[in-house]
């Protein structure tokens, strides 16, 4: 249980009205049955009901509760929006939830390209607003619902990556709380009240914010953070339609999508290098079949009758490459741009086909949650940047491990992923997307889970997905090597008591350890509590 | 697993256990739908979530406090109670979710208010107070049940035996008759002869809405069977609450489908849409204005008929036979909106937040009766959008919403103006002499 | 010497240096920066060199101050405590060439200089600074941020995965060079980020403090097939900038960036004795590139842009296709921003007057007019001529931001000048800092003022730093360590 004495100081920070220990309200911050990872042994095993919430609106609060948290030894969790299921949620018992929505302030700065958004800002509120003002951003992955700060600092990539770059790059000036409190301004915060760089004075800080990915919120509390905005093509677009067939109308004169089918996997992974080299285009991914069942399809009935008609030799010879093109400068570089293109896919034996000419998924990006209608399940198992060779040769590995686990994993005849150019062709994006029934045993979800990462290590495969996703001790000694020695260095000077979001960066580690299902996967060693000599709130749990 | 035999009856809450596990905490319930989205302000669609923040107040938590109370891992509470009612049932939630999950989180709501109904925990006191009033005196604010009738012109006579039936309800009969009023002069107008109950009762929206399952069934037995025996064809709202209750929930509650109603319902904003396009209504005196307009939940995302389906949940959560969800596609939006284009003179604009995203007034389904600063708050958040967007007054299509705003409007002490449609049409068609009727009442 | 005998028994005396000439030459840089000779110099060819040393200083609690470059203009290296020099100089090689990935792995002594020599042969470019001297090394010069000239890549930084040699001696490889058997791998290294942490971002800015970095993947980029150049004379800087703002906005152009008067005449050898009269107090350079495809029509659309501006909103501006005066063709101008500094007996910061102390900071464009007005008000005062400072403004991420830099020419030789030159450089930072300059770089005694302004961050940089260099042998004296 929280003590009383920290509860009357909670309630001094925030006021009666947003904090709470009524089991009911806590039982709303429940992480599952649903959302990512759903249904999974991870979730199952690992996810705790918080035992209070706190909503804090500014970040004298949020540094007040963690004092108090550090004084009264209170694990905690950061909270934006709750989407990134398990891991967003408590894994300890007697947390406390620190639910950061009503840090909504959001200022925007169209002269220097940029917005100052808090935690509770979601994309499709920043695209928005940019979009107004003749700019865009790059909606991650995640989708247009989900908190801009916890999406940046967790992961960020999207198809506009490709002239974005990497998430951590648009990242300025940026106000954190440690794990104990104390306050930390990166970039030009650092020294002024202006947040528009990103960079501080000497090494940059903002190396402890995420790497690959983040933390889930374990290494400090992001309570404000500036990010780059891009100037965008001067034309509108339109939002069209009723619920849930809803898009967004695309000017064909400025931005277009246009779809090209390719003989082979080799000349469409080549066509992705040729367009990089020649500096055209706003996004190039090649596209899984199973999308174009998804966005065929009006239910999940009528995906399953689609899907259930593909076959492996379909998805072999199914070649999709799809760019978008956007004319910053004028109508002429559309012409331009148009005129390379067909030049490469002409070259490469490419047919272009036609495509709707509006958006659902990537400007405001409003159908990431469909992902879960055709199984119930879903989760990215990994997504990486390195080269576009690298994409596509982990595509193909992870097929064939995934044939290993299907069922219980949806058939998907051999699916290879889908992958990206991103920064113009100077990395390949590839994420392996896997589906599931969570009303079924998912056990074997969770060990081809944990396979995938070990298949990586043997193959010498990079992956984003480190520790917050797979076991640290499995993958620490394998990159870097030993990173893991310096995360967990940095979290116990940060965090001596291991009170920010505990057990991580070890709770996959701990997962393994007591799921009965992973435990004959385990071949990897690690220290024992003991030597951990990390965690004291959460070895009261295990001891 | 597959889930043999079931159907979307609200009172079986095992049917929706399926649809409760399955939120993923995307929060489409109560987001703006994304590609609608209008920016930092008028972004979410769903007004308990918004006015009480933490998350057990949007369709996710509710999704997992009721599963746990189900699954008994929770006691039945104040807060449990409260959180299960106050919510508007204005069904953001559920057109939310089906943008991409098409889970049935509105069912799933309803279903859960039985639920705490039979087990003793529901309604609030305050709905039990209006329940009893309903029972005695047919109407939701125990006015005499004898004055009912008491607004219908002198000069205006219902037709027996007319095809379509005219059901005024609570809010026009009592409280908000001017739309009533508005509305036989309307058919008049028209030439269409029409017809009204000879004791016209309560549509039992609150009771259904807070979850008296039975004492509804009751309610809609007797008001079905009465309009069966009348000879209609189309039974006719200006209430958008009572629209729905006639076109959906009696069919739900009693296992038919719409279409197995045995007559058609039409808001008068269809009737009159009609009525234009066949030439029985002409707009022809201007009528100045720089309006809003407001979709009615009732009207608009949570009016498209039931269809009665039961069958079996497959693997992946494959349904035999195919549903055809009800996701708040085929609301009536464009009645309403041709209308107002043809009206000489008005400028009239969409609000932020509009169609399936629209941001509920806050008094219908039983919220205002026990949440009436809610209720409250609710409106004034729609109402500053009206002056966001520069207009000086919001129309809406059920006197539900009027009667909400005009207590925003009257709080606030604010120069909007607050009109139901049919005002505006009967204007138009030269029903109204001199006098704008856009209410301000304060 | 204790230190010599002992690294002696590690390293042969080829790559042990400790004669007072050798210690002297490492012991000052061309900065103001005053001058402290280390113990001793070791030239380190590879990783496990490195080690040997690190290990060695950090079981014996001796400075080790690393060093890439062959010349260095800010003090950086200049052992504050002595030690160990650790020169990595001869860690020149070019390791791979990655044109389908458009990459290069380099070691960390390749200079500017035989880098761009070796990618132009392959029709390749790595984007550059504003012409650096041929000396510098290419990994240094990234690592300490050197703003590039060609502003057109969103996705900007050019560092990709590198090497590095913790204090502690522990080898280390960030980003997607970190998997086992890097470079024996699919993996090329291509992805900074990670491995858990941003650990790139730490070596970033951090002049040798946080580690030695042996090799690093860079990014390169085609050269273009086709160039345009344009040279736009601007007398009104703010109008320029909005100018500027505008194109960029539009994705047009590749190198871009504004010199005044003084840096012009230097750069380009232009009539210098007649710099005042001939040339005009800023120039706008720009250059239009087209690329394998099409190179004619992409050039064509953005100079009609560029023409529809000029004609439209800014009609003061003239688009110039020749610098006049200049005894360089434009094609060489092009080809002169894609390499080194030629000669490094002339090189440009030097050709005036030998010593150049350059104040440089990021800011926003707007408030370029006003940083100028200070610092040459503050010159005035200290009785330097105005007109003999040098300016440049490199726009940052669609002109969003700037580096804004003055260079301050000076003779080193004369006492009394170079006292003045140091004075004035203090009292400019501190000015600027007070008026919302942000110094990411901070070099000498101005980093004492510029992280007085930043007291958590400090308190962060000494906990982290702790970690890696508990004993802070890394160049200790550094920035607040």
């Amino acid at each position: 249980m929280i003590p009383k004495e920290a509860i009357k100081e909670f309630e001094s920070i925030v006021g009666n009205e947003y904090f709470t220990v009524d089991p009911v309200i806590c039982e709303g911050y429940r992480g599952g049955p649903g959302g990512y990872e759903c249904g999974l042994g991870y979730e199952k095993m690992m996810v705790r009901i918080p035992k209070g919430i706190i909503l804090p609106r500014q970040t004298s609060e949020v540094r007040a509760i963690v004092s108090v948290c550090y004084q009264y030894d209170i694990p905690y969790v950061p909270y934006s929006t709750g989407f990134y299921g398990a891991k967003s949620h408590p894994h300890v018992e007697n947390a406390l939830l620190i639910d950061l929505k009503r840090m909504n302030g959001f200022e925007i700065d169209e002269r220097h390209l940029l917005a100052v958004v808090e935690p509770g800002i979601i994309y499709s509120q920043l695209q928005e607003e940019a979009l107004r003002r003749g700019m865009y951003v790059s909606v991650g992955g995640g989708g247009g619902q989900v908190s801009v700060i916890a999406n940046m600092i967790n992961d960020g990539t999207s198809p506009h990556s490709y002239r974005f770059g990497l998430a951590q790059r648009r990242i300025l000036g940026t106000e954190m709380v440690l794990p104990d409190g104390d306050l930390l301004r990166l970039g030009s915060l650092a020294i002024q009240e202006d947040p528009f760089w990103g960079e501080g004075p000497g090494p940059d800080l903002r190396g402890l914010l995420r790497g690959g990915t983040g933390w889930r919120g374990s290494f400090g509390i992001v309570t404000k953070m500036a990010i780059k905005l891009m100037p965008f093509q001067p034309e509108a677009l339109r939002p069209e339609g009723v619920s849930p067939q809803t898009s967004l109308r695309l000017p064909q004169n400025r931005v277009k999508w246009v779809n090209i089918r390719m003989p082979d996997h080799m000349s469409l992974k080549k066509a992705v290098y040729e367009i990089g080299k020649a500096e055209i285009g706003a996004a190039v991914m090649k596209v899984p079949l199973f999308w174009r069942a998804v966005a065929r399809a009006k239910s999940k009935e009528e995906f399953w009758e689609i899907w259930s008609k593909e076959s492996e030799e379909r998805i072999q010879s199914f070649h999709l490459l799809r760019v978008l093109l956007i004319a910053y400068g004028s109508e002429d570089q559309m012409k331009y741009e148009e005129r390379v293109l067909t030049d490469i896919v002409t070259e490469l034996g490419g047919q272009a086909q036609r495509t709707k000419q509006t958006d659902e998924s990537w400007f405001k990006n409003a159908d990431s949650a469909g992902m879960w209608l055709m199984c119930g399940g879903y989760i990215s198992v990994d997504y990486i940047s390195e080269t576009l060779d690298h994409a596509v040769s982990q595509g193909e590995r992870m097929a064939d491990l995934k044939r290993n686990f299907t069922p219980p994993l949806m058939p998907d005849y051999g699916e290879r992923g889908w992958f990206q150019s991103l920064e113009m062709g100077h990395q390949g994006y590839s994420e392996y997307l896997i589906y599931w029934d969570p009303e079924e045993n998912t056990e074997r979800v969770d060990q081809f889970y944990l396979e995938s990462a070990k298949e990586n290590i043997r193959r010498r495969f990079y992956t984003a997905l480190l520790g917050p996703n797979q076991p640290l001790y499995l993958t620490g000694p394998a990159y870097g090597r030993d990173y893991h020695q310096w995360l967990l260095a940095i979290k116990n000077e940060f965090d001596p008591k291991w009170l920010c979001h505990p057990p991580f960066p070890l709770a996959h580690d701990q997962f393994i350890d007591e799921a009965e299902w992973m435990k004959t996967l385990k071949d990897w060693k690690e220290p024992g509590l003991k030597e951990r000599k990390v965690f004291p709130s959460v070895k009261s749990q295990t001891d | 697993m597959a889930q043999k035999q079931f159907d979307f009856d609200i009172t079986r809450i095992d049917h929706f256990l399926y649809d409760m596990r399955g939120c993923i905490k995307c929060k489409g319930c109560m987001w703006v739908d994304h590609i609608y989205m209008p920016g930092i302000r008028f972004s979410t669609r769903c007004p308990s979530a918004t006015r009480y923040f933490f998350d057990s107040f949007g369709a996710y938590g509710k999704m997992r406090i009721g599963l746990a109370y189900i699954e008994k891992r929770l006691p039945p509470s104040d807060t449990l109670r409260h959180i299960f009612y106050v919510c508007t049932l204005c069904g953001a939630c559920d057109v939310g979710c089906k943008r991409n999950l098409d889970l049935e989180i509105g069912l799933s709501l309803e279903a859960l208010r039985v639920k705490l109904v039979r087990d003793g925990v529901g309604p609030m006191p305050a709905h039990q107070k209006k329940a009893d009033e309903i029972f005695l005196c047919h109407n939701v604010f125990g006015y005499p049940h004898k004055k009912r009738g008491a607004w219908i012109p002198q000069k205006i006579s219902p037709t027996k035996g007319a095809k379509t039936l005219y059901f005024a309800g609570c809010y026009g009969s009592y409280i908000h008759t001017e739309v009533s009023r508005a509305t036989v002069k309307i058919l008049e107008a028209s030439g269409t002869p029409f017809q009204m109950m000879d004791d016209e009762w309560c549509c039992g929206n609150l009771l259904f809405s807070v979850g008296m399952i039975e004492e509804a069934k009751r309610q809609a037995e007797r008001n079905l069977s009465i309009v069966r025996e009348s000879g209609a064809t189309t039974l006719l709202t200006s209430c958008a609450e009572c629209y729905r209750m006639w076109k959906v929930d009696y069919p739900k509650i009693l296992h038919l489908s719409t279409s197995e109603l045995g007559f058609e319902v039409k808001h008068l904003t269809e009737f009159v849409h009609e009525a234009i396009s066949e030439g029985r209504i002409k707009f022809s005196i201007p009528f100045e204005g720089k309006l809003a307009y407001h979709d009615s939940c009732s009207l608009s995302r949570l009016s498209e008929p039931w269809i009665s389906w039961s069958g079996e949940r497959q693997q992946w959560g494959i349904l035999q036979p195919p549903l055809s969800r009800r996701r708040g596609t085929c609301g009536v939006y464009q009645s309403p909106r041709e209308i107002l284009n043809l009206i000489p003179g008005i400028h009239w604009a969409e609000l932020h937040r509009k169609k399936e995203n629209g941001f509920c007034c806050g008094a219908g389904r039983g919220t205002e009766d026990a949440f009436p600063d809610f209720a409250m708050w609710a409106a004034e958040q729609r109402l500053e959008e009206v002056v966001a967007i520069g207009a000086e007054g919001i129309i809406s299509a059920c006197p539900r919403c009027k009667s909400n705003f005009l207590r925003a409007v009257k709080k606030n002490q604010q120069e909007l103006q607050v009109f139901d449609i049919s005002e505006i049409i009967l204007a138009s068609i030269g029903g109204v002499k001199k006098e704008r009727s856009g209410d301000r009442r304060h | 010497m204790r230190i010599t005998e002992d690294i002696l028994k590690l390293f042969g005396p080829e790559q042990l240096y400790y004669n007072p000439q050798t210690l002297d030459h490492y012991s000052k840089d061309y900065s103001l920066f005053p001058s402290k000779r280390p113990d001793c110099v070791v030239k380190a060819r590879n990783a496990e060199e490195i080690q040997h040393v690190l290990k060695y200083a950090g079981s014996n609690g001796i400075p080790v101050v690393p060093s890439s470059s062959r010349v260095h203009f800010y003090g950086g290296t200049i052992p504050q405590k002595g030690g160990i020099v650790l020169d990595l100089t001869e860690m020149d090689r070019v390791l791979e060439i990655d044109e389908l990935n458009r990459r290069v792995r380099i070691e960390v002594g390749l200079t500017w200089g035989k880098l761009s020599k070796r990618l132009e042969e392959k029709g390749l470019r790595v984007m550059m600074p504003l012409y650096p001297h041929p000396l510098r090394s290419v990994v240094t010069d990234l690592l300490e941020r050197e703003v590039i000239t060609n502003t057109v890549y969103e996705y900007g930084e050019s560092l990709q995965g590198m090497e590095v040699v913790w204090p502690n001696g522990e080898v280390f490889r960030t980003g997607s060079a970190s998997v086992e058997g890097y470079p024996e791998s699919i993996c090329k290294g291509v992805n900074p980020s990670g491995p858990g942490l941003d650990f790139y971002r730490l070596l970033q800015g951090a002049q040798g403090t946080m580690g030695v970095v042996t090799w690093a993947n860079v990014k390169v980029e085609y050269l273009p097939k086709m160039d345009k150049i344009f040279f736009i004379p601007v007398s009104n800087i703010s109008r320029g900038i909005e100018f500027l703002s505008q194109i960029m906005r539009l994705r047009v152009g590749q190198e871009c960036f504004f010199l005044n008067r003084m840096n012009i005449a230097l750069i380009f050898d232009v009539d210098f004795k007649k710099r005042g009269e001939r040339v005009p107090p800023w120039t706008l350079l720009i250059v239009l590139s087209g690329f394998q495809r099409y190179p004619e029509e992409k050039i064509r659309y953005e100079e009609d842009l560029l023409r529809n501006l000029v004609k439209g909103e800014f009609q003061e501006l003239l688009l110039l296709e020749e610098l006049p005066n200049c005894p360089f063709s434009n094609l060489e101008i092009v080809r002169m921003l894609r390499r080194a500094w030629p000669d490094p007996l002339t090189y440009w910061k030097q050709r005036y007057k030998k010593g150049c102390q350059s104040l440089f900071f990021v800011t926003k464009p707007s408030y370029v007019e006003k940083f100028v007005g200070i610092v040459e008000a503050l010159a005035i005062q200290s009785g330097y001529k105005k007109g003999d400072i040098g300016m440049y403004i490199q726009p940052i991420e669609q002109n969003r931001a700037c580096h804004l830099e003055f260079n301050f020419y000076y003779d080193p030789e004369n006492g009394p000048e170079k006292e003045g030159m140091a004075q004035l450089y203090q009292k400019a930072v501190l000015r600027c800092l007070n008026e919302g300059a942000h110094f990411t770089r901070p070099y000498g005694e101005a980093s004492r003022v510029i992280y007085e302004r930043a007291p958590e961050y400090v308190r962060t940089l000494k906990r982290v730093k702790a970690i890696f260099d508990p004993q802070n042998l890394m160049n200790p004296g550094r920035l607040c360590f």
